[in-house]
């Protein structure tokens, strides 16, 4: 049957059907009157058949969900108040996961706008104890000379470059690299080879240029060079990695501007390698037969190279580590959209309550229990629906004013150079946004559907709601878990604000106000000695010192060390310092003395160490004195080590945190003497008289006699370097509150929602109540045992899960300085959430009491 | 308790299918013929209530195993004729044999072949 029949043929095939046999009674013998009758009598119901010859057809199921659609709208535009509600609640849920899905999206999913993305693979190397991604000028030839396993190879170095003033990220990039990658210009064109010139990134033109049509043809200065602009990449296509670059210059300028020699072989490799495999080779068989060259690139003695070809399609690629990152904050969106569910949920269970008179007529006129599910989950859809489409625009402004906050809340010296991917809707996005929509209807209007067409008709027919026990069971068990929801989120990120806030205050060991680090970005060897020099003539600088790590944002290598040699060992952080170290940052010698100007000068063979480290391994002597053996572990490389293998121990230092706060105090530091000069050393540390004369604007000034160019050194407060630190934590406790904060609120609406509805349903029994002589205080002392009794078990039920979460992670997270299990943080979460659930529920509690017992004793409902 | 007639059986749920292709091996017939047809050859026992003989007669349709076209009756009255279609004489020979296969071992079950014999 390719074609609908229509219900009129089908009228005349009964009609037939009753004339022949109407007929055939007759030819029997029977009269024609009584004939007519005994055939309609065998044929039973005429209208039934043709009912359910109308239903098998199969445009049926359309037209029911066109009417259930019409009949829905209806429904809700009767009724704003509880569009609102639901909508908004739902909408704030559904925002909260797309803006989650939306970042996965542009970083996990969505391929760069390049052609064939998923032919692009990153080559790189792996050893038992190493490995990476960078490869010099000839290995990159060599590679691209593979011709039979890749179509084109491109290299890349990032770099920053000023501009003006402005930080850029430049990539640099070799020859053919748009032409390989098929990436879209708005304007211009891509440049050759060699050409001075630079593609603008889509961001970059519209933040220095303000999209200006015309910039094709003029200069830009990139690091004192003035480069002609060449074109202008679409916006879609940022860079083949998660942090997107400003401009593009061909590889060839990278020597000049960078002043190092790429095509020098002994400088170490810097390109970053992305080939795009034949389509006939396999990422694993391209692995094989790289592994040879690896292994002869990297000469790593005693060890197995291998190579590795990751596809790089994506910025991140997708993997189950990534998964598990990603699977906490996932959980705790999940957790909010879920409150949402049940919040709607619960307003819809009251509402099919309050709608039971149309829902008994409906099934005593003859509605099928499934067609009145289905009709009833077609309006959760609706709802859902709009949800949905406002939750989109929630989500677009909330992304943007997150990104902006995110951007805004970044330490000064790391806003420069970190990007943000584009983060647009697309199809991607949309989809989901519809799953999210058609799941979460699932979840809140199956339970009040099925809930509602069970009414039994008896109840139906009597016009009498009876609200039914499971149902109110129902609604309690979803305000109960509402709070346990909110208890959960509010608990961890109370704990996560407050271990914020202890670790912000922690005592780190070292003075950090007033001190920055400088780093040198260009590589020239005079450069740290020439700029210790400069800083230590300058009258805002109180002092200068020299190190091999930069503390609080490089951690230190580590060695063996033991008090006799071979026994004892312990495992040590080691530092190389000049003399004015300990000055520098304010650690107190608490025995013995520092490094003097001559021990540092000749890099003589004294240590200074950590109070716990002279504990550990002098536990019962006087450390000064005795000798500090250095085991040497096979492989090491030498420069990386003290060029002897014994020092002598001439001082104690207090204890510090030597790299990451939520570590705490390392357990031993060992310190080695070094000059500005030595390759030991690669960050300068400088005090200030002030935190204002140290400011990086003054410093900068002060480098840039050494050097001209602005970007030749990194100078970053020890305060942003520590405030980068906490950055992550602090984003995560902001995110956590905004959570917490969505779930309370509607957890408290959901609960408000319950009370209000209830104490609706007893106005009678409270007026009996008030008849028989209660007084107001115990009217609202019952309501308020009512709204407690939820609220405690759904907080006693999330006290249990947030402790066992907590529990949990401090098991996987090791992190020494966090406590996870913070009584405190516990204690005020559930004094929150109580007191909110009895503000929330003193109004209705108030409201029970206005009820007039005469007038609900007369009124029969 | 039932007011019926105890010697007339109301059919087993899916037996009406493949009585009603069995009724138009013979040629095509319309739906009162195949009720008449169904309730004269089972000898009145079997109680064919005309109601879901039609949409029993769609499914059919809809499966493909009939077709169906308008036609006049013996005695001259419009009705839709039925018409075992290739798949539906298929459909007859295999629903047969699981019939018998079904009888005969619903009858070991019940002990009625060892009584008979």
């Amino acid at each position: 049957m390719f074609f609908r029949r229509k219900d009129a043929d089908f009228q005349q095939e009964i009609q037939a059907h009753l004339d022949l046999e109407t007929d055939r009674l007759i030819a029997e013998g029977m009269p024609p009157s009584e004939a007519r009758a005994a055939a309609h009598k065998t044929f039973g119901n005429v209208l039934t058949a043709e009912e359910r010859m109308h239903e098998r057809s199969r445009w049926m199921w359309l037209e029911q969900f066109v009417q259930d659609i019409r009949y829905g709208w209806r429904g809700l535009r009767k009724s704003p108040a509880f569009v609102a509600t639901t909508v908004l609640s739902l909408s704030l849920g559904i925002s909260l996961v797309v803006i989650l899905f939306a970042i996965f999206n542009a970083y996990v999913l969505r391929p760069f706008a390049v052609r064939d993305p998923y032919s692009l693979y990153r080559i790189g190397w792996n050893a038992p104890e190493a490995k990476g991604t960078h490869f010099s000028w000839r290995d990159f030839l060599e590679l691209r000379g593979r011709s039979d396993l890749f179509d084109d190879v491109t290299a890349e170095r990032i770099a920053l470059a000023n501009s003006g003033g402005r930080t850029l990220v430049c990539a640099f990039v070799s020859g053919g690299y748009f032409e390989t990658l098929g990436a879209r210009l708005v304007l211009g064109r891509t440049p050759a080879g060699n050409e001075e010139a630079v593609v603008l990134s889509y961001e970059a033109w519209k933040l220095l240029f303000q999209k200006n049509p015309t910039i094709v043809g003029q200069t830009l200065d990139v690091g004192r060079r003035k480069l002609e602009i060449a074109g202008v990449l679409g916006p879609a296509f940022t860079g083949l990695d998660d942090s997107p670059r400003d401009l593009w210059v061909p590889l060839a300028l990278y020597s000049p501007m960078a002043q190092v020699n790429l095509f020098d072989p002994k400088e170490p490799p810097v390109l970053n390698v992305v080939a795009r495999l034949r389509h006939d080779v396999t990422a694993a068989q391209a692995q094989t037969a790289l592994t040879p060259f690896m292994a002869r690139m990297v000469s790593h003695p005693n060890t197995s190279v291998r190579a590795e070809v990751t596809l790089q399609a994506t910025p991140v690629t997708l993997s189950l580590d990534t998964l598990a990152v990603l699977s906490a904050p996932l959980a705790a969106f999940l957790l909010v959209l879920l409150t949402a569910c049940a919040n709607v949920s619960n307003i819809m269970l009251a509402r099919a309550n309050a709608r039971f008179r149309e829902i008994s007529v409906r099934l005593s006129i003859g509605a099928s229990r499934g067609r009145l599910v289905r009709q009833l989950l077609t309006e959760g859809l609706l709802i859902s629906l709009m949800a949905g489409i406002l939750g989109l625009a929630l989500a677009s402004i909330g992304l943007q004013a997150g990104v902006d906050l995110f951007v805004g809340a970044l330490p000064p010296s790391a806003a420069a150079s970190i990007r943000v991917v584009p983060l647009e809707f697309d199809h991607r996005v949309f989809l989901f946004t519809l799953a999210a929509a058609f799941g979460s209807t699932l979840l809140f209007a199956l339970a009040p559907a099925l809930q509602a067409a069970k009414l039994p008709l008896t109840d139906a027919l009597r016009g009498h709601s009876n609200d039914t026990r499971t149902g109110s069971r129902l609604r309690s068990a979803l305000v109960a878990s509402q709070v346990m929801v909110s208890l959960v989120l509010l608990v961890a990120t109370i704990t996560l604000a407050r271990s914020a806030r202890a670790l912000g205050a922690a005592d780190l060991g070292i003075d950090r106000t007033a001190v920055v680090t400088i780093r040198p970005r260009v590589n020239e060897s005079p450069m740290l000695a020439s700029a210790s020099a400069a800083l230590s003539f300058d009258p805002h600088i109180e002092s200068v010192a020299a190190a091999s790590i930069a503390p609080l944002s490089e951690s230190s290598r580590k060695i063996a060390v033991s008090a006799q040699r071979g026994a004892g060992t312990i495992g040590a952080p080691y530092t190389f310092v000049s003399d004015a170290y300990f000055q520098t940052l304010h650690i107190p010698i608490l025995r013995g003395r520092g490094f003097t100007p001559a021990e540092s000068k000749a890099e003589a063979n004294v240590a200074v160490v950590s109070a716990a480290a002279a504990q550990s391994l002098w536990p019962n002597a006087d450390p000064i004195g005795q000798f500090i053996h250095i085991e040497r572990p096979e492989g090491q490389a030498k420069d990386e080590l003290p060029g002897y293998d014994a020092a002598v121990v001439i001082g104690i230092a207090r204890d510090v945190v030597s790299t990451m706060v939520f570590e705490g105090p390392a357990s031993a530091h060992v310190y080695f003497p070094t000059n500005a000069s030595s390759s030991h050393a690669s960050v300068l540390l400088a005090r200030g008289w002030s935190p204002q004369q140290i400011r990086p604007e003054i410093t900068q000034a002060i480098l840039q006699k050494i050097h001209p160019e602005p970007t030749a050194f990194q100078v970053m407060p020890l305060e942003e370097a520590l405030a980068l630190q906490m950055f992550p934590i602090r984003i995560t406790s902001w995110i956590g509150s905004l959570l917490g904060g969505i779930a309370l609120a509607l957890s408290l609406s959901g609960l408000y929602a319950v009370l209000t509805y209830s104490l609706s349903q007893r106005r009678r029994e409270i007026g009996i109540r008030m008849a028989l002589g209660a007084s107001r205080i115990s009217i609202v002392r019952l309501v308020m045992a009512q709204s407690m009794r939820l609220a405690g078990v759904g907080a006693a039920i999330g006290i249990l899960l947030a402790a066992g979460i907590m529990k949990g992670l401090s098991s996987v997270v090791e992190l020494r300085n966090v406590v996870f299990i913070d009584m405190a943080s516990f204690a005020i979460s559930l004094t929150l959430v109580l007191t909110a659930a009895l503000a929330a529920s003193l109004f209705p509690a108030c409201r029970a009491t206005g009820v007039d017992p005469g007038r609900t004793l007369r009124v029969d409902n | 308790m039932s007011t019926q007639d105890n010697s007339r059986v109301p059919l087993l749920q899916g037996t009406l299918d493949v009585l009603i292709l069995r009724m138009l091996l013979f040629g095509s017939q319309h739906g009162q013929g195949i009720a008449r047809a169904i309730q004269e050859q089972s000898q009145d026992v079997l109680l064919v209530d005309h109601g879901s003989l039609y949409p029993a007669l769609q499914r059919l349709e809809a499966a493909g195993w009939i077709s169906a076209e308008w036609g006049t009756s013996e005695n001259n009255r419009k009705a839709r004729f039925y018409k075992l279609t290739k798949t539906g004489r298929k459909q007859l020979a295999q629903e047969t044999q699981q019939w018998r296969r079904l009888a005969e071992t619903m009858g070991r079950v019940l002990g009625l072949e060892n009584s008979g014999s």
